[in-house]
């Protein structure tokens, strides 16, 4: 199988610091994939080893069925990027942009780059200057779907716009009929886009490949139970699968990861008096596989 | 002319249920209440898809799903069609899904104040408002 993205034992360290560590992730062609990771995670360390912009310290990375490290120039053309401050040069004109990266991309579709900025307010005599955040964004959407890219990445491309402007991007982004059938890489911390976007999950932590599966299935993985204990919670190593617990007036709420129904029956036999078992959404799911290992005030330790 | 019938389906996102089951439970509502009559004509995927402001995958995945319990149908060509109302689960898988249901049921009023008569009587009304039962009505596309 093709894959767009292979990694296999992607490693970098920057002096003492590891961002990534054996990290090894295969994405398929087509679809949405959301990538989620607290800051630090290793989500643009990987994206730069990506595009060839800097080099891993050991492990290979391919991007289209190409190494990483030596990349041709045709698929370069065919990896669009769109980062979180929408950096474009500020003293050229909207038209000029579109005009210079015309010339650049050979498959450039001039009616899905009309298509796209049409969700958008940005007059072409426009300096970029003079552009607000969600006309810049929706600018370098528009040029960025108009190349026709087999893999399109977003770094955060939503953060800083407002709701009009968010809501726009995400249609243009969901709804503009192209032929090519894209990847799409999608950097997110907002839960609430990942929910409507995203067709696989994919959760780095401190430079790990944590999961790789459709949202649906990542929540099946996650269960949030809450019990009573006379005695206090017992040791983290007693209860598998465990990510994170609050003590809430006095009882216990846990998410712990991969368990079943029987995990009931291993807190009573961890002391446990009354267990209750609740549902849990996407968001708290993620978050308790980032907060895992992080200590927070009334997390136990 | 498209013939589609409106869906006012709402999804929220942040709930338990992943969205594809929100608009699974909710076209099933909106048929079990009639709103979607047998032969009405569901939304395109990439129609709904942009109501809903997701990703059309989602709605395939629902629709996927409705067509597996025989609550639509795919017409070559034409789009998907909430069928005649016929029952494909086992009598078995039938008595689970009640018992299920009841359950949940149960857990929600096990601790209001009100005495069994008066839950019945609820249930009675809310029962008798869909037609008594969950599959009425004939019609043809």
């Amino acid at each position: 199988m093709n894959h767009c993205i292979q990694t296999e034992g992607l490693t970098k360290r920057y002096g003492k610091k590891t961002a990534l560590k054996d990290f090894t992730l295969a994405i398929g062609q087509g679809g949405i994939h959301a990538i989620v990771g607290s800051n630090g995670a290793g989500k643009s360390t990987l994206f730069r080893i990506l595009l060839g912009v800097t080099t891993a310290t050991s492990g290979i990375a391919r991007l289209l069925g190409e190494d990483s490290r030596d990349l041709s120039p045709g698929t370069r053309g065919r990896v669009g990027y769109v980062n979180e401050e929408h950096t474009l040069p500020l003293w050229m004109k909207a038209q000029q942009i579109t005009d210079q990266q015309r010339s650049f991309y050979p498959g450039w579709n001039q009616s899905i780059y009309e298509q796209v900025i049409g969700y958008f307010d940005v007059d072409p005599g426009q300096k970029i200057s003079g552009l607000s955040r969600g006309e810049r964004a929706g600018l370098n959407l528009s040029m960025a779907l108009a190349q026709s890219p087999d893999v399109l990445i977003l770094d955060e491309p939503t953060l800083g716009l407002d709701v009009v402007a968010r809501q726009s991007f995400l249609e243009a982004l969901m709804f503009t009929e192209t032929e090519a059938n894209t990847t799409i890489i999608y950097c997110s911390h907002q839960m609430e886009e990942i929910e409507r976007v995203a067709d696989q999950l994919i959760i780095m932590e401190k430079g790990t490949l944590q999961n790789n599966s459709s949202p649906d299935a990542f929540v099946e993985r996650i269960s949030y139970w809450i019990g009573d204990f006379a005695n206090g919670l017992p040791a983290k190593g007693a209860l598998p699968g465990f990510l994170t617990s609050r003590t809430i007036d006095g009882q216990h709420h846990i998410l712990v990861a991969d368990q079943g129904e029987e995990f009931g029956q291993v807190l009573k036999n961890n002391g446990a008096k009354a267990v209750a078992k609740a549902p849990v959404n996407l968001e708290r799911a993620v978050n308790a596989f980032l907060t895992k290992n992080h200590n927070t005030p009334d997390s136990r330790v | 002319m498209t013939g589609v019938t409106n869906l006012s389906i709402q999804i929220v996102t942040g709930d338990s249920r992943p969205i594809f089951k929100q608009i699974v439970d909710g076209i099933r509502m909106e048929v079990a209440k009639g709103s979607l009559p047998p032969g009405a004509k569901l939304p395109s995927v990439r129609g709904l898809a942009m109501q809903l402001m997701i990703n059309a995958n989602t709605v395939a995945k629902a629709y996927g799903e409705l067509t597996a319990l025989g609550l639509v149908e795919a017409r070559q060509g034409l789009g998907l069609f909430v069928t005649e109302p016929r029952q494909l689960l086992s009598d078995e898988e039938q008595q689970k899904r009640l018992d299920a249901a009841v359950g949940a049921f149960i857990n929600e009023v096990a601790y209001l104040s009100y005495d069994s008569e008066h839950i019945i009587k609820a249930v009675q009304d809310a029962l008798t408002s869909l037609g008594g039962k969950a599959g009425k009505n004939s019609d043809e596309g």
